[in-house]
């Protein structure tokens, strides 16, 4: 597939280069300080272009009368019409960043012109190293905006929160805008085709996108054709990635020390189910084209491993970004597609879980067990039989299997029509689907399966298990808008209007069936053989699909800047949802935001921008499901024999649920100085109205929960970045931000989240909400230090002599509890440094969050020295205290989670004209103090996505990873 | 300017043709109100589709017979069993800790979802009531099932809101909730407003033996619960009345004892251990997976491994490896256990003893030992012991007889078998000695039904009667279904000490109303002491 990728671009090139022929101008491309290394030179109008040498040395053929465009990224074009000369040297001026262009919400503005609070990130800006998700390119490079990718699994996703939690329903993550098409998918996107990212981080600059805008807004733009001949480039990489922190255990020795049951064996699990882990990555690009005719194909290649045993992707995906004019240029044609295919082996991250805690002196193998043991019925893999929660972790890896495919096509169309010299009219349709298909197949010998509805290999008539899962997602959207452009000597006014319409459908459906035959063959591709058919209601069936959910908007916005210094923003919108109630249905959605240059108005010298701005603006959050303001009812049947049946409630309707509106105001700051650039926002965010799950009175309802308007979140924070020059060749850069939330109205005065679980721990909720409080509370029993008959003692926090620390009294007013840490940092720096010796370049981006808090649920379950578990491991970190015999929850299993990291450090060479390469350092190192296996935020609930409850550290987490890669990138 | 004009327009074009979506939402993948009830609840045969379905479903999914609902919180709250913490396990907040010493809280979760799906399955009651078009016997067969649901709340709340559809949510006093279950009972049985069995003739109920419908009998054993018990709700003792309808249910109904004669073949035997016997008979046969027709049913909740799922006794009270046992499709839980007082209260020959516990040495299918390697023991097979060393933290993994009086069946999926009986005779029996000997002031007069039912059980009559004599015999006889909080407290024990058991405060007899509900309803207000 590859190759013929490459076929394919070697035709494009073809077809796009003309091959004219004159006289050769050469010359040499520089600026101030020295040659620029692969500028590009053009004749304008031809596919003819050439790029500088690595001494800036350029030679072209041109004819007399031809205009040679030089251009080089960061630095203004220059245009030179050839006449007889043989020799053009040009010094190119470093472009204004002023003057640098941002693509915002259905249009783009200089970067002087924006009041509102926008960040944008080029491609040079990036993370380095072999970054599988385009998401993570941006981690740490944005103050306010939260990206996560907890542990190692290359499958997994990233959690991505704008200025914390604006919501406590879905759609807590920023809405995705790529190359114009709202709500896209960030998944159909290879990291090595995006050039830029923008992204619109208060309400004044998302209210244009109106009902999606509440959790913030990414813009991604692609990169698109350039100007010249066919310009091939190829970037590789190799990376090898080891698993970074464990967490600690027992030796064999030690266990069996403390009591544990010997079994005669000794197996270090983890590494029984982790590997060092290898990934490649290929990107082929060719870009070129006329200034007419552009174009830009690529195909991306990755094929990644994770740490642990049977997981990681193949994935491929290409893109076309193909532009031309027509009708005397008036006319811009835009078609862009993109395809990825991935092929994913999931893994079983349970795995991970039961090798930390799987009894150490236990043998891999059947053979080495202990006594007479039947291995056959497991595979030939020893299972300690008759324990609850414990299964051979080899066995699970190793026997079962869970893939998954992913299919997404993107396509669309934009029309830029200039209907006179002031009016341009707008027109985009685009398409996309993404199809998952999902297998996981549990052999007849294994143990362990994923559910209770399975037999596993010990189950004497059931063994054996495959599931089936699939889902498709449609997605259409078309715009039509057009823009309006007044300028006068002291005045420059664009207006631009427009509609909006946009649909989506998704289906779903699950089966599961087990009880096979044997192990002669995966009988996941044949399950005709599953006894499971013969018996009534073994197999289980699920299907789902949601109505069209459509939204329709119209919207209209005016820029308006006066005197060039000072601006002035505004939009509206007015959009309607399907997936509200039904006599709420429609929203207004309004912005206003200015700003003004000082620098020239006070007549600042050395200083080319001081722009204080204000903004105001009103966004929604939809309901992340269909249905939420209808009845729903299930499903039950009348009994044994019976064909009958009856529905029973499962939620109560509410014709009257409406948007979740979030109100913003932000303040910023914009300075620019010779070497310095600075920005500052601080702002204050209201979301009111926000969908929950509430609780009603059961008697009246019929049942006790349904979706209700109830409640309100407010949030203030400010965010700081700082740029600069140290020398000519060092560069560096920090952003800062920090922020709180804070619950202001709820259903009830507090409520509690985040239920430990399984065993012995459910009704145990670990973290707390309350009115007027900060949102992140970890909440519990305060252990006092000491230890009475193997319980830990805790303190009287209210000192009023009566000990109430039972966890149905949590909410009390006179329980013994107290704020344990907080789930959400209070302080996220990202540091990037960038020093240019020679022909090398070391980035070093540092990256920390403090403040924040995890339970450290591997310890609250099994650091205890819990008699009856005397066949699992125990967890033995330096904070153990072998004392305590009983599993409890308290503030023992709460640990400071700061943490500094050296993120991302890179060493990159230029060899020559042609050639880069580098080495790369994901997770150089961690400064923490934190004793689980990674310090990371957790910003919402990993089991259930309960944004109520951070700071959770679940068990079921997949470790870490540090990773070494090498990189190539080559021009031909 | 005229080029504005056309942009606008155009916009305007398009903005019109999108425009033609109303927004209207139609799930696709949901029942919702749309969907007709009575078109759904229909066909089939085997007690389950007609237009009552609904209502039966409703009484299932009410935490009858699983864990963490009705059941749980009757049975751990009483003497007869409790969920020990066994070491990481089972500890959970301290809820059922907490259950057994009566020291719930407003927030106790199983406190809470009890609530909940009693309500739940009143509203589908209510539902079938407005909107099944049933006819005048399904009419009173919803009606009493309404009833009932809402005695179990009285009895587990005292004041509660009565769901008689009208949508009110103010809270009624516990006399008066007896006063509305009463006069619903009463109407059901053509009885007007006081209790009258010549009224019976006016019923529209039948006499016909329906195990899972309402006939006349099961709602005169509802009745007789009610009344056996009105002294504790109203404070006035309705012994006679309570007598009178155990004993006309006794006199006319088509119910005879499960004695020695009824026999169903043992579902759990396994053919290599030759001490699992080849039937069940007499007592144990009521409650086995077979129970479908045995004679002394009267009303009773259809479970089914497939179609009517809801009953996991297994999974809650073995311990993990007893799974090789039965060869069970998944793994047990190793939660609830028989109390060892309790189980000590059954004689050596008590054929209910053998019936309703699982003790000692346990053996695979194949008649191997069963082991546990985590055993605190030195020697790890599971030997299932009466005593039980402690409550908590630390209460021995085998501690405890197990619950087997719904006998399991070999290779039981998830989800078991066997109906659940709400109303009995031998429960009938029961009542109407106990209201006999009540309303005449004399235990004596209770002897010839006792001793009918020790008969059955192969234990020997007794000669006298005293009360407490009576409530250990109505213990052994009717242990795990879901009757001994209630009797308990009825007979004044409720709030006694027991094994790690202190004594509760005379509060307790009623639990709190949920917190939740408060919030959610701030007419409810909270029981005294809470």
């Amino acid at each position: 597939m590859k190759l013929n990728l490459l076929k394919l671009s070697l035709a494009f090139t073809i077809a796009f280069s003309g091959m004219l022929s004159a006289q050769q101008v050469s010359g040499n491309v520089s600026d101030e300080t020295g040659p620029l290394p692969g500028a590009t030179v053009v004749v304008q109008g031809t596919t003819t272009g050439v790029v500088a040498d690595f001494d800036g040395n350029y030679s072209i053929s041109a004819s007399a009368g031809d205009v040679l465009v030089f251009s080089y990224v960061g630095y203004t074009a220059q245009e030179i019409t050839v006449g007889n000369q043989n020799t053009i040297d040009i010094v190119l001026q470093s472009s204004n960043e002023l003057e640098e262009v941002l693509v915002t919400g259905y249009g783009s503005q200089q970067q002087k012109e924006i009041t509102s609070a926008v960040t944008s990130i080029s491609a040079e800006e990036f993370n380095q190293g072999a970054i599988n998700d385009a998401s993570q390119l941006l981690q740490g490079k944005v103050a306010g905006l939260q990206i996560y990718n907890r542990g190692g699994d290359p499958n997994a996703g990233t959690v991505i929160r704008l200025r914390g939690l604006s919501s406590l329903g879905a759609n807590i993550s920023p809405l995705v805008v790529i190359d114009g098409v709202v709500g896209a998918s960030l998944n159909n996107v290879d990291p090595s085709d995006i050039e830029s990212y923008t992204v619109l981080k208060d309400a004044s600059a998302a209210a244009i996108y109106g009902s999606r805008g509440s959790s913030g807004v990414i813009i991604v733009t692609t990169k698109s054709g350039g100007v010249g001949a066919a310009q091939l480039t190829y970037s590789g990489q190799l990376s090898s990635s080891s698993i970074l922190n464990q967490i600690d255990t027992m030796s064999p020795q030690e266990f069996i020390a403390s009591g544990g049951r010997d079994l005669s064996s000794q197996t270090d699990w983890l590494d029984e189910v982790t590997r060092d882990a290898f990934t490649q990555i290929h990107n082929v690009s060719a870009t070129g084209g006329n200034g007419k005719t552009n174009y830009r194909v690529s195909a991306n290649l990755r094929e990644a491993e994770g740490i642990l045993l049977n997981s990681g992707f193949d994935q491929f995906n290409t893109r076309l970004n193909f532009s031309t004019t027509a009708l005397d240029d008036r006319l811009k044609i835009d078609f862009n597609t993109s395809f990825t295919q991935r092929d994913q082996k999931n893994g079983f991250k349970e795995s991970m879980r039961y090798a930390t805690l799987y009894n150490p002196t236990a043998p891999v193998y059947a053979v080495d067990a202990p006594y007479a043991f039947n291995g056959a019925q497991f595979g030939g893999y020893y299972e300690t039989l008759g324990l609850f929660d414990s299964y051979n972790p080899v066995s699970i890896i190793k026997q079962n299997l869970n893939n998954g495919e992913r299919r997404e096509l993107n396509y669309g169309i934009n029309l830029t029509y200039d209907v006179s010299d002031n009016i341009t009219a707008y027109f985009r349709s685009a398409r996309q689907s993404s199809d998952y298909a999902n297998r996981v197949y549990f052999r007849t010998t294994s143990l362990w399966n994923s559910s209770n509805d399975y037999g596993g290999a010990d189950s004497p008539v059931r063994k054996g298990a495959a599931e089936f899962y699939e889902n498709n997602s449609e997605f259409q959207l078309n715009e039509l808008y057009g823009s309006w452009k007044k300028s006068t000597d002291d005045m420059n006014l664009v207006v631009t209007a427009g509609y909006s319409y946009q649909k989506e459908n998704y289906n779903e459906a699950f089966f599961a069936l087990g009880d096979f035959p044997g192990d002669e063959i995966d009988y996941i591709d044949a399950i005709e053989y599953s006894q499971d058919l013969l018996n009534a209601g073994n197999v289980i069936a699920n299907s789902g699909r949601n109505p069209d959910t459509e939204i329709d908007a119209f919207f209209a916005r005016v820029n308006l800047t006066w005197n060039n210094n000072f601006f002035l923003n505004a939009s509206i919108r007015r959009e309607g949802s399907t997936r509200l109630g039904a006599d709420n249905r429609y929203g207004t959605f309004p912005a206003i935001s200015m700003g003004a240059d000082l620098a020239p108005i006070l007549g600042l010298s050395g200083v080319q921008q001081l722009k204080p701005r204000i903004s105001y603006g009103v966004t929604g959050n939809l309901p992340g499901q269909v249905g939420l303001s209808q009845e729903i009812r299930g499903w039950s049947w009348g009994g044994g024999g019976s064909a009958g049946g009856s529905t029973n409630l499962l939620r109560a309707a509410n014709p009257d649920l409406k948007w979740e509106e979030k109100t913003e105001l932000n303040f910023g700051i914009d300075l620019t100085m010779d070497r310095l650039s600075a920005t500052l926002d601080i702002y204050e965010q209201t979301s009111k109205d926000f969908i929950i799950n509430r609780v009603v009175d059961a008697a009246v309802y019929g049942f006790d929960r349904r979706f209700e308007n109830a409640g309100q979140l407010s949030s203030n924070g400010f965010e700081l970045s700082v740029n600069y020059d140290v020398t000519d060749n060092y560069n560096t850069g920090i952003v800062l931000s920090s922020n709180k939330v804070v619950l202001d109205e709820y259903v009830q005065d507090s409520d509690k989240f985040g239920n430990l679980g399984a065993p012995g721990q459910n009704s145990t909720w670990v973290t707390r909400v309350k009115v007027g409080e900060q949102v992140g509370q970890i909440w519990g029993p305060v252990w006092d230090g000491s230890v009475t008959n193997g319980s830990q003692n805790f303190k009287d926090v209210n000192g009023d002599g009566e000990l109430v620390v039972g966890q149905n009294n949590a909410l009390d007013d006179n329980v013994d509890f107290d704020v344990l840490g907080s789930g959400i940092p209070d302080l996220e720096i990202g540091w990037s440094n960038q020093i240019t010796i020679g022909d090398y370049t070391i980035n070093a981006f540092f990256r920390g969050a403090f403040g924040h808090s995890l339970v450290n649920t591997f310890r609250a379950f099994y650091e205890p020295r819990v008699g009856s578990q005397k066949s699992y491991n125990y967890v033995n970190t330096e904070l153990a205290n072998p004392e305590i015999k009983n599993a409890n929850f308290s503030s023992l299993y709460v640990e400071e989670a700061d943490f500094f990291k050296l993120d991302n450090l890179t060493i990159s060479r230029q060899v020559n004209d042609n050639m880069n390469l580098s080495l790369n350092v994901q997770n150089a190192f961690v400064i923490t103090d934190y004793t689980g296996s990674d310090p990371e935020p957790a910003l919402f609930d990993l089991l259930d996505g309960n944004p109520l409850a951070p700071g959770i550290d679940r068990r079921n987490s997949y470790y870490s990873a540090r990773s070494f890669t090498l990189g190539i990138n080559y021009k031909f | 300017m005229k080029t504005i004009n056309k942009i606008i327009l155009g916009i305007g074009l398009i903005g019109i043709t999108y425009s033609c979506t109303d927004l209207e939402e139609e799930l696709l993948g949901d029942l919702t109100s749309d969907f007709s009830l009575e078109g759904i609840s229909t066909g089939g045969s085997g007690g389950g589709g007609d237009a009552l379905t609904g209502v039966f479903n409703a009484v299932r999914n009410a935490g009858t017979a699983n864990h963490g609902g009705y059941f749980s919180v009757q049975s751990v709250s009483s003497d007869e069993m409790a969920i020990t913490q066994k070491g990481g396990d089972w500890y959970d907040g301290g809820i059922w800790l907490e259950m057994h010493r009566h020291t719930f809280t407003p927030a106790n979760g199983p406190v809470t979802g009890t609530w909940s799906q009693q309500y739940g399955s009143i509203a589908e009651v209510n539902n079938a009531i407005s909107n099944a078009g049933l006819d005048a016997n399904q009419m009173a067969q919803a009606k009493v099932v309404r009833a009932y649901l809402h005695w179990r709340l009285m009895d587990l709340y005292g004041n509660i809101v009565i769901a008689d559809g009208s949508g009110s949510s103010n809270q009624s006093s516990r006399s008066a909730v007896f006063n509305w279950v009463e006069g619903e009972l009463l109407s059901a049985l053509g009885m007007g407003s006081s209790f009258d069995l010549s009224g019976l003739s006016n019923s529209s109920l039948g006499t016909n033996d329906v195990k899972y419908r309402i006939n006349q009998y099961s709602a005169l054993g509802i009745l007789a619960k009610l009344y056996l018990n009105a002294g504790v709700y109203t404070g006035t003792e309705r012994y006679s009345d309570a007598a009178a309808a155990a004993g006309h249910i006794i006199d006319n109904g088509p119910y005879s004892l499960s004695d020695s004669g009824i026999s169903v073949p043992n579902l759990g035997k396994r053919p290599a251990v030759s001490s699992d016997p080849d039937n069940l008979v007499g007592y144990a046969a009521i409650f086995a997976p077979n129970n479908e027709n045995n004679p002394e049913i009267i009303w009773s909740v259809e479970y089914d491994e497939a179609t009517a799922g809801g009953m996991n006794f297994h999974h809650m009270t073995l311990h993990y490896a007893s799974q090789y046992t039965w060869n069970f499709e998944a793994q047990p839980w190793n939660g609830y256990v028989a109390l060892e007082e309790f189980v000590n209260s059954y004689e050596a020959g008590d054929d209910r003893r053998k019936a309703n516990f699982i003790a000692g040495p346990q053996l695979d299918y194949g008649g191997n030992a069963l082991v546990d390697l985590a055993s605190d023991s030195p020697t790890p097979e599971i030997v299932y012991s009466i005593g039980i060393n402690e409550l908590e933290p630390n209460g021995a993994r085998t501690g405890g007889y197990r619950l087997g009086k719904f006998a399991f069946k070999q290779f039981a999926r998830p989800n078991l078998d066997n109906d659940y009986p709400i109303v009995r005779l031998g429960d009938v029996h029961l009542m109407h000695a106990e209201a006999t000997a009540r309303a005449a002031g004399n235990w004596a007069l209770a002897l010839p039904e006792v001793n009918a039912i020790r008969a059955r059980a192969n234990v020997s009559a007794l000669s006298s009667l005293t009360a407490e004599q009576f409530l250990a015999e109505r213990g052994r006889e009717m242990f795990q279904e879901a009757s001994r909080r209630t009797d308990l407290i009825r007979f004044g024990k409720w709030n006694d000490s027991w094994w790690e058991k202190t004594n509760s405060d005379a509060y307790r007899t009623v639990f709190p109303i949920p917190s939740e509900q408060l919030t959610a309803n701030s007419s409810l207000s909270q029981n005294t002491g809470y």
